[in-house]
């Protein structure tokens, strides 16, 4: 049989609605995880009533996996409960320290990129499969900065911890492109650095340039619309991931209208079917 | 332990100001009297200081429109 593609949207409180009258046109809903640890009954019984009508996919943003510092076993466990009780059809994470030495930054960090951080991040996945069972997906992330104490690229820092980890990556595309611009490298050749059988999950989202003239940096801030080198990449993943690709568009605030989303998602359908249009004819 | 030192420190220097700017006012003190070892003081000291101006600005509109 063959295995399809899936597109969806990321669950926000002031998209509920539009997403839940429009359950036709959205494969797959992302929940962030973390919203749901110290939830009461009532929300943790919509959220499993939700899993009963879409599948769902759980997005873990505080677990800090990509550090030299072993993961807390117990946000590992409130991560595994909730697992259980909602039955998603993957999780995932992201490839960031989120604090260091009792620090919470409150955002997703790009650490050293370094052999400490490669095992570190190693070490916290396979943690991370025993306490939940299943291995997450991992997310690089966008950084405004070039982490100091690196002494790798980006593509071999991921590439290391995805292949050496056997984990999936969630490819954020957005994150690709600010960084690529920022830091000025080539996005198809990093693509290239990832096992087309390791790349399972994309994340589109959008951002604002920010910054001095002479100085700017492409802010990935999840209020914009996806842009179309995001969509370029996306048809390039398609014609390079094995299938299937969970795609799910982001928006975290500046809410346009549902439907202008699910034109986006639309869009990001149709880039999809370009790339594997483009796969099938290689492979012919 | 010397590379969650490392971690310990960016994470300071990126959420608190303060330490921040003692840090730019002399990058090699602080990042010796923190610990680092001789190499993660070179790369420290190396920073790039538009980008930490850039994440820390955006850390701070961060926790300004949670609260």
């Amino acid at each position: 049989m063959a295995v399809r593609d899936r597109f969806g949207l990321g669950w926000r409180a002031k998209l509920a609605l539009g997403i839940l009258s429009n359950l036709d046109r959205i494969d797959i809903v992302e929940v962030i995880a973390d919203d749901y640890f110290r939830a009461s009954h009532r929300e943790r019984r919509a959220l499993r009533t939700l899993a009963a009508q879409t599948p769902v996919t759980l997005h873990g943003v505080s677990l800090g996996m990509a550090s030299s510092v072993p993961v807390d076993t117990k946000r590992l466990d409130q991560i595994a409960r909730l697992c259980d009780e909602v039955e998603p059809v993957s999780w995932s994470e992201h490839l960031a320290f989120v604090r260091g030495g009792g620090i919470e930054i409150g955002h997703l960090a790009a650490p050293p990129r370094s052999a400490a951080t490669v095992s570190g991040a190693i070490a916290n996945l396979r943690r991370a499969r025993e306490i939940v069972g299943v291995s997450p997906q991992m997310e690089n992330v966008a950084t405004l900065i070039d982490p100091p104490g690196s002494d790798r690229d980006e593509a071999t820092w991921v590439s290391q911890i995805i292949r050496d980890s056997e984990s999936d990556l969630l490819l954020d595309l957005h994150n690709l492109h600010a960084n690529s611009v920022n830091f000025n490298f080539d996005p198809i050749d990093y693509i290239s650095h990832i096992p087309p059988e390791q790349i399972s999950a994309i994340h589109l989202a959008g951002g604002k340039w920010i910054g001095r003239p002479n100085a700017r940096r492409l802010l990935d801030d999840h209020l914009h619309d996806v842009p179309g080198p995001v969509y370029q990449l996306l048809e390039d993943v398609g014609a390079r991931a094995t299938p299937p690709l969970t795609v799910i568009l982001e928006r975290d605030g500046n809410f346009p209208p549902v439907e202008w989303l699910l034109e986006q998602l639309d869009l990001a359908r149709r880039a999809v079917a370009r790339g594997r249009a483009r796969r099938s004819a290689a492979a012919a | 332990m010397k590379d969650s030192r490392l971690e310990t420190f960016l994470a300071r220097i990126y959420v608190d100001q303060t330490a921040r700017e003692r840090f730019l006012a002399d990058p090699r003190g602080e990042a010796t009297k923190a610990g680092l070892t001789a190499q993660q003081v070179e790369d420290v000291v190396k920073i790039d200081r538009d980008g930490l101006e850039l994440l820390a600005a955006s850390l701070e509109r961060k926790k300004h429109n949670r609260r």
